[in-house]
């Protein structure tokens, strides 16, 4: 059962004394209720307080660091199943894998991709996230040595990925303090891989098919001291994940099973189909993705589709308004004005590119509202189109006066008419068509 | 100790069927019900329902298609019925979607040429067939009557409702036995609203396929990808109006920039990568059928398919 602030302020110090980092204690009982905090921060709690508002609320799903410095990630602290009941905040690490039985040029070669390789989408740069190297040697030497070879290229996350505890305090040697995630914890091993994480402070993953054991592995690491933990369902099939996944999802966010409140693992090279467990894995709830490196386009469909399903469904992405360039028009290019939602201004976009008609796109201000909602709500308004077409100097670009409007935006014709003193032409619905439209109607 | 998440859904998805054999008055040699489900897509432990089906999708008149699919299929372009063949016979798609992109030609007229291409193409091909008629108001009912005609008794699923036009494609439906397409722009409010026209005018839930729109990946597919899972979500909570299975068409995907700007030795794959992680996502997000313009899409949807619904184990799948 969640509590409020105002009862979890009664069990906190009253001190506000800001070493939480909280101005208040009211402002931290805030945080805590909404999940944002951890009941650690508050150095004077006593241990009955901290038991009472722990398994309450703290986040459902643990954030867990990996990695120091700028290329270091954070996933858990997710709150819901589906985006669209709030956000999902942490996107997944995307982590190529290496083996220990690669050449030194092999390694620094995948490794310089991780580190350099970015493309923009939408004002952001995607990236990969990491490096795992894997024990499949059996040597600790061997491992070692590319666990030496990947540091020496980059800073980097490192995933440690060996079965010898032998082969990890070798590799540790080399980067036990950039907080390493280790790979993988089973029922087997897991007194010596808790003894090892709780040493050099990393993260640890736990390892097994059965969420039972995952539970207990969880509560035996713990007790030993590893609170950062990463759950590996290790799954035989697309099946098994998204049953494990969901599963581990919905009791960790209902607080059916704290014990499985961590971030899932997703090792997609063990599958033989990586494109598919890659997208199973962004869509349904993996936060470390470890993978073979990607082809080009594969790279650009993942990075699309996590930043996709991991951005905000409450605040679309906009555009900044003003007056962009197809191609490169002269004064008689025609003028297209629409929203600067960002999906109405892309798709646009795309079709004037392919049209081959260099022509100006007018990009108002709605707040980032599609053309549609823009007039049912009023956003969309002759005044708007008017200072924008005085805002942006689009008079002197054109020696027109002519201005296309969206087909949608329809009702507004004669109002726009009036204010701007252009001739509008109402343009189609679907920007599919625009091609067309102006092929026929622009050239008469 | 055993984890089972129980979500307490009360609804589920309503059954449709897809062609018709010869038993059940068509000539189709197979027949596909969607649908049925009761929980989130691939969690039931075996709904025994054939989907997600991978629809291949074909025109008549391949001036409007993209020029990539033109050069990798090459002269079958020309000749939609030998193209429904090999969608069938080489690419092993599920289904055909034939678009009848010839009426999208100025005042096009030849209603009779509609009748002959949806016939080739019943002959070419055994599988159930997706129809998209015309695009064109003016000429909806003539093409739609023809399509509908045409195809008796072969349980089609024509193609595409929208709310401004939805007379005609129903009229035809109602008519011949025939299924249809419900789009809507990517909310699930019109989503039922359309479907509550259509129940109005006589379309039964089980003839209903919902169409929320899939918006290319990087282009807005994130939009659709949640009005799919809240159609879903909706369904499942007992909202008869929106419980019927999904369409997902991505077909703004070979013209988006990745693919138009992509070097030539890789454009293939670069449409093909964002037809298969476009197409699984929506799968996911409880889409059953999945229409991609790309054949060697085709086998890797399939082997996907194959592991998330049985576990199938990804053998021999290069």
């Amino acid at each position: 059962m969640a509590l409020k602030a105002l009862d979890i302020y009664k069990l906190l110090p009253k001190k506000n004394c800001k070493e939480c980092g909280d101005p208040t204690c009211l402002t931290f009982a805030m945080k805590l209720a909404g999940g944002k905090a951890d009941v650690d921060l508050c150095p004077y709690l006593d241990d009955e307080a901290k038991s009472v508002l722990g398994a309450t609320t703290r986040p459902p799903i643990r954030l867990v660091k990996v990695g120091v410095g700028e290329r270091s990630f954070a996933v858990g602290e997710e709150f819901v199943l589906y985006r669209h009941e709030k956000t999902f905040y942490h996107p997944p690490g995307i982590i190529f894998k290496v083996l220990d039985t690669q050449t030194e040029e092999e390694i620094a070669a995948v490794v310089k991709r991780v580190r350099d390789e970015s493309f923009t989408r939408v004002g952001t740069d995607l990236r990969f996230n990491g490096i795992a190297i894997e024990n499949v040697s059996g040597s600790a030497e061997l491992f070692a040595k590319a666990v030496g070879t990947v540091e020496n290229n980059a800073d980097l996350p490192p995933i440690l990925m060996a079965k010898s505890t032998e082969a990890l305090t070798a590799a540790l040697v080399h980067c036990g303090s950039y907080r390493p995630l280790i790979h993988a914890a089973t029922k087997e091993n897991y007194k010596d891989m808790c003894a090892l994480a709780k040493q050099h402070g990393c993260p640890l993953v736990i390892r097994s098919s059965s969420l039972d054991d995952l539970v207990s592995l969880a509560k035996d690491c713990n007790a030993g001291g590893v609170k950062n933990l990463v759950l590996d369902l290790a799954p035989a099939s697309l099946r098994d994940f998204i049953i494990g996944s969901t599963t581990v999802r919905q009791l960790a966010i209902t607080r059916a099973v704290p014990d499985l409140g961590y971030p899932v693992f997703l090792d997609t090279t063990v599958t033989g189909l990586e494109d598919a467990a890659l997208t199973l894995g962004i869509v349904k709830y993996a936060s470390v993705i470890v993978t073979n490196p990607l082809s080009p386009a594969s790279t650009k469909a993942a990075l699309t589709l996590r930043q996709n399903i991991y951005t905000d469904p409450q605040k679309p992405i906009q555009m900044n308004p003003g007056l962009y360039r197809i191609g490169s028009p002269g004064k008689d290019a025609p003028v297209l004005m629409t929203v600067n939602f960002s999906l109405t201004f892309f798709t646009l976009e795309g079709y004037l590119e392919s049209s081959r008609i260099p022509c100006f796109m007018l990009i108002v201000d709605t707040e980032g509202l599609s053309v549609l909602t823009a007039v049912a709500a009023g956003k969309l308004s002759e005044t708007l189109v008017r200072d924008s077409i005085k805002k942006f100097a689009v008079e002197e670009e054109v020696s027109h006066r002519k201005l296309i409007i969206p087909g949608y935006a329809s009702p507004l014709s004669g109002r726009i008419e009036e204010a701007t003193g252009w001739k509008v032409l109402v343009g189609p619905r679907d920007a599919a068509e625009i091609g067309e439209y102006l092929h026929e109607e622009w050239k008469q | 100790m055993a984890f089972d998440i129980n979500f307490d859904w009360t609804g589920s998805i309503s059954e449709v069927t897809l062609g018709a054999t010869k038993a059940q008055g068509g000539t189709r040699s197979v027949s596909y019900t969607i649908g049925r489900d009761t929980t989130l897509p691939f969690l039931s432990p075996d709904s025994g329902t054939p989907s997600p089906l991978i629809a291949f999708e074909i025109c008549d008149y391949p001036v409007y298609w993209s020029p990539l699919i033109r050069k990798y299929c090459g002269d079958l372009c020309d000749h939609v019925d030998q193209w429904a063949t090999a969608a069938e016979k080489t690419y092993g798609a599920d289904m055909v979607r034939l678009h009848l992109t010839s009426t999208k030609q100025r005042n096009f007229s030849d209603i009779a040429s509609v009748g002959k291409t949806v016939e080739s193409v019943l002959s070419a091909t055994s599988l159930p067939l997706i129809i998209e008629g015309s695009n064109e108001p003016k000429i909806d009912s003539e093409v739609f009557q023809k399509c509908g005609e045409s195809a008796q008794g072969e349980r089609l699923l024509l193609g595409t409702a929208e709310a401004s036009r939805y007379r005609s494609i129903a009229a035809a439906a109602l008519a011949y036995n025939h299924s249809v397409i419900a789009q809507s722009p990517i909310d699930i409010n019109l989503a039922k609203q359309l479907n509550i026209l259509l129940k109005e005018i006589g379309v039964q839930r089980d003839h209903i396929v919902i169409d929320p729109y899939t918006g290319a990946l990087g282009y807005g597919f994130e939009y659709s990808y949640s009005a799919m899972e809240r159609i879903r979500f909706s369904a499942l909570k007992g909202d008869t109006d929106l419980a019927m299975p999904m369409i997902c068409s991505s077909a703004d995907t070979l013209t988006i920039k990745e693919v138009r700007e992509a070097d030539e030795k890789g454009q293939d794959e670069m449409a093909i990568k964002w037809e298969f992680y476009t197409g699984f996502a929506a799968a996911v997000a409880g889409s059953e059928i999945i229409c991609v313009r790309h054949p060697e899409t085709i086998p890797m949807l399939k082997a996907a398919f194959a592991s998330l619904r049985n576990g199938a184990k990804s053998a021999g799948v290069p």
